[in-house]
């Protein structure tokens, strides 16, 4: 299997030696996400563990941001918070002039499905499906039964479409099982783009992959980021992961240092 | 779309959903045999008895009669009007019915002997059906048949009779045979003794022929019924014998003056030629179980068409009195419900008035004991009912009037009980595998955590997860359903030969006719039933699903994300 994933990936070069294709210049400055004293904490039993202490970030519109820390510094919580996936204890978040953290659920499910793309640690595919349909899921969360029934054919080929660019093209029919970390990754990269979303937030897509894998996915993220105008948010341990990145943001015990 | 989706590759890729998919199917799949056997079998039952028991009885108590039977039907006839089919008058009455089986053992026997109409009482109860001969079952009459019975009776008929008066003439032969013997050797030693010795040996002549002379009534007539052959036979070789020791003189009276006057009083009635009132006795009265010299079970009858029993009634009126008379048995009986075909018997209605001292001498109307009413079908049996107890006030007519469902209501309710309580039972069954259903999808819920939450995080609203899993109880339901419907209806449209081969593996009897009232397995399935345990089976299978469903929808995105 190794060979013929070896024999279609797109040869690039590593991430250390990545020139990243700067966004131009006039674009980079507006922001589009934004949060404001940002508080978090989780219980446990009846300790209460403070996640979150406070944090301002500002995420600029096209740009590669990438928030690092330490294990337990509260950054996965903070990509959480940032993708609506839970709601902050106290302060607010801003995704382009509107408030987002408070929105009812229904308006919260449509942002996470349309205006973000997500991708995880650990790929998170439905193992049931084949790459096909995992990359098809999004579109059909998005549509009901009849209009998805009614515009198969063009998300179907918009599918494929995403697929060839991150170089699965010929795994359509495979389920998740059969593929390699790497090619589930960016199964996963492939399914976070199918609803054009705005923003990419990834919750270290690396950080379950060999070096040569991960920077892959890397080179992946940077030239879907030119071709498409994506704003992404990484979150890392791994500072060289954070080299290339427009943007750098260091978490510490719950703040931004 | 992704709810479909799921839903369907949930169902192909789980093993433990085939487990859940086998226990709804065999749940509906008992339901629906044991329903449908359950009432093919109480249609059945209630069709045989409600054939034997017509559909209202008006019956006087034990042993009194109603007068004026004739008026009282056509009053009958006048306030039931075109709800009436039919009416006949019966007399019912208990009997002792008395006989000699063909081992020579004299049998005694309580029955219940009903008089009958035969133009009217076919038509009111099933009565000619269930007779044995065939050519009865299309026209009925109290005649004995030439053939045509079961082969398993043995000899019956007139063949029966023939053989009997034959056996009955060769005996009374053979008895003639030893007297002229004995008196031969009488005479012999007579003339070759004194006359001492002569005196000696008179005793018992003095001792026999008073008693011959002066009480000759007591001496047993000759058997109408008949012994087996071998052990008459050898108790007149014993008697023979005996009387060449103990001879006594024949001067004087003649001692068997009474059975020369009864067989030519006999000759009138030549039981090879002639026979009694023809009388039907319930099939289980005669039959009786025998091992034979294989060690097989096999039937024995007591009685066969053609024999002759001896009924003993009481006549009506204030000092009931015991009469008796013979009859000649022409059939047999048998509606496969024991009650009644181990107690009936049934005879000509004027024969029994006649015995009874039921007819009017002056009038030369018979009375009777209960009319029997049939109504025209969908008529409502309690409303008519009603209406009768409303015209024959019991007061005035002290006559109970009841529907056969009251008759046999104790019955009726004991079956309906039944009935209910293994509904309940069985369903119980499915709510257990509601129960594992219950389980199997907390246990895929639990499985599937972190593609709840990968769902949640791509948007997928609590409801539509929800509805994955809930689709999921509804597919599983309705393919368990679908699979048990077609295996119960299987199951009861071969169950007799499922029956059979069970027999044949275990060796055990599964359906055994002689125990129950049908040759086969009776089923009937109603649409609604299947309908009805397709419909619970399904709520059942959603229900379980619905308590899974409901933790998948309430799980929190990140902490699913997070699940291992």
């Amino acid at each position: 299997m190794n060979k013929s994933v070896s024999a279609a990936k797109p040869k690039m070069g590593r991430a250390k030696n990545y020139k990243p294709i700067r966004a131009p210049f006039n674009v980079v400055h507006k922001t589009i996400l934004s949060t404001n004293n940002l508080h978090k904490s989780y219980r446990k039993g009846k300790l209460e563990v403070p996640v979150l202490k406070g944090v301002d970030i500002e995420i600029a519109e096209g740009g590669f941001t990438t928030i690092i820390g330490q294990s337990g510094s509260g950054k996965s919580t903070l990509l959480h918070l940032l993708a609506t996936l839970d709601a902050p204890d106290k302060g607010e978040i801003v995704y382009g002039e509107t408030r987002i953290d408070n929105l009812p659920a229904k308006k919260r499910e449509a942002i996470r499905n349309q205006e973000f793309g997500l991708i995880f640690q650990f790929y998170h595919l439905l193992p049931e499906l084949t790459t096909l349909e995992n990359v098809l899921i999004p579109r059909m969360v998005q549509h009901g039964f009849i209009r998805y029934l009614a515009n198969k054919k063009k998300f179907k080929q918009e599918a494929i479409e995403l697929l060839e660019m991150v170089g699965l093209g010929h795994r359509l029919t495979h389920k998740p099982s059969e593929l390699s970390g790497g090619e589930m990754q960016r199964t996963a990269i492939a399914r976070s783009l199918i609803s054009n979303p705005k923003v990419l937030l990834a919750d270290e897509p690396t950080g379950n992959l060999d070096e040569e894998n991960g920077a892959d996915v890397m080179t992946t993220l940077h030239e879907l980021r030119s071709r498409k105008n994506l704003t992404i948010v990484m979150v890392t341990h791994d500072a060289e992961m954070a080299k290339s990145s427009d943007h750098v943001i260091h978490l510490v015990g719950g703040k931004v240092a | 779309m992704y709810k479909l989706l799921l839903s369907w590759r949930y169902l192909r890729t789980r093993f433990i959903a085939l487990a859940s998919i086998v226990s709804v199917t065999l749940g509906v799949a008992t339901l629906i045999v044991v329903n449908s056997v359950m009432s093919g079998f109480v249609d059945q039952m209630k069709h045989r008895l409600h054939g034997v028991l017509s559909d209202i009885e008006m019956s006087a108590p034990l042993l009194s009669e109603i007068h004026h039977s004739e008026y009282t039907v056509e009053q009958i006839r006048e306030l039931l009007g075109d709800d009436l089919e039919e009416v006949t008058c019966v007399v019912r009455t208990p009997a002792l019915m008395a006989f000699q089986s063909p081992t020579g053992m004299s049998v005694q026997q309580q029955v219940i002997l009903i008089g009958i109409d035969d133009n009217t009482f076919g038509k009111v109860t099933d009565f000619e059906p269930y007779l044995q001969h065939a050519m009865k079952k299309t026209q009925f009459n109290f005649g004995l048949e030439n053939d045509g019975y079961a082969s398993e009776y043995g000899v019956s008929g007139w063949e029966l009779r023939r053989q009997k008066a034959e056996m009955e003439r060769r005996i009374e032969e053979m008895h003639r045979q030893s007297m002229l013997r004995a008196q031969e050797q009488q005479s012999k030693w007579q003339a070759g003794k004194p006359t001492v010795a002569q005196a000696s040996y008179q005793e018992p002549v003095n001792q026999q022929a008073p008693s011959a002379g002066s009480n000759a009534n007591r001496f047993a007539p000759l058997p109408t019924k008949i012994r087996s052959i071998d052990e008459i036979l050898a108790d007149k070789e014993s008697s023979e014998t005996k009387s060449t020791f103990h001879t006594p003189q024949f001067t004087g009276i003649d001692p068997h003056a009474h059975l020369r006057t009864q067989v030519s009083a006999e000759e009138m009635f030549d039981p090879a030629k002639d026979h009694y009132t023809g009388i039907i006795i319930g099939q289980a009265i005669a039959k009786r179980l025998a091992v034979n010299e294989n060690q097989e079970v096999s039937d024995f009858y007591l009685l066969r068409p053609g024999d002759d029993v001896q009924v003993m009634v009481t006549t009506v009126g204030r000092s009931p009195k015991p009469v008796s008379d013979m009859c000649t048995v022409v059939d047999f009986y048998n509606s496969n419900m024991h009650e009644y075909d181990s107690q009936f018997a049934f005879m000509p209605i004027s024969e029994l008035q006649k015995m009874r001292g039921m007819v009017n001498p002056m009038t030369g109307e018979g009375s009777i004991s209960t009319i029997q009413i049939k109504l025209k079908p969908d008529v409502n049996l309690d409303e008519a009912k009603m209406a009768m107890l409303a015209r024959f006030p019991v007061d005035e007519y002290y006559c109970d009037i009841k529907t056969w469902q009251d008759t046999q209501r104790p019955l009726l309710s004991a079956v309906n009980m039944e009935l209910t309580i293994l509904n309940i039972l069985l369903f119980l069954i499915i709510a257990v595998a509601g129960f594992g259903i219950l389980a199997t999808f907390y246990m895929i819920v639990v499985e599937k955590t972190r593609d709840i939450g990968i769902l949640k995080a791509l948007g997928a609203p609590s409801g539509g997860v929800m509805s994955i899993f809930l689709g999921y109880g509804v597919s599983l339901g309705a393919v368990g359903t679908g699979a048990g419907i077609v295996l119960g209806l299987l199951f009861v449209r071969y169950i007799n030969e499922i029956a059979d081969l069970v027999q044949k593996v275990t060796g055990q009897e599964v359906f055994d006719p002689t125990i129950y009232y049908f040759t086969e397995i009776p089923t009937i399935v109603s649409p609604w039933m299947v309908l009805g345990v397709a419909v619970g089976a399904v709520a059942i299978a959603v229900m379980a699903s619905v308590l899974p469903s409901l933790r998948a929808a309430r799980l929190h995105p990140v902490e699913a994300l997070r699940y291992e």
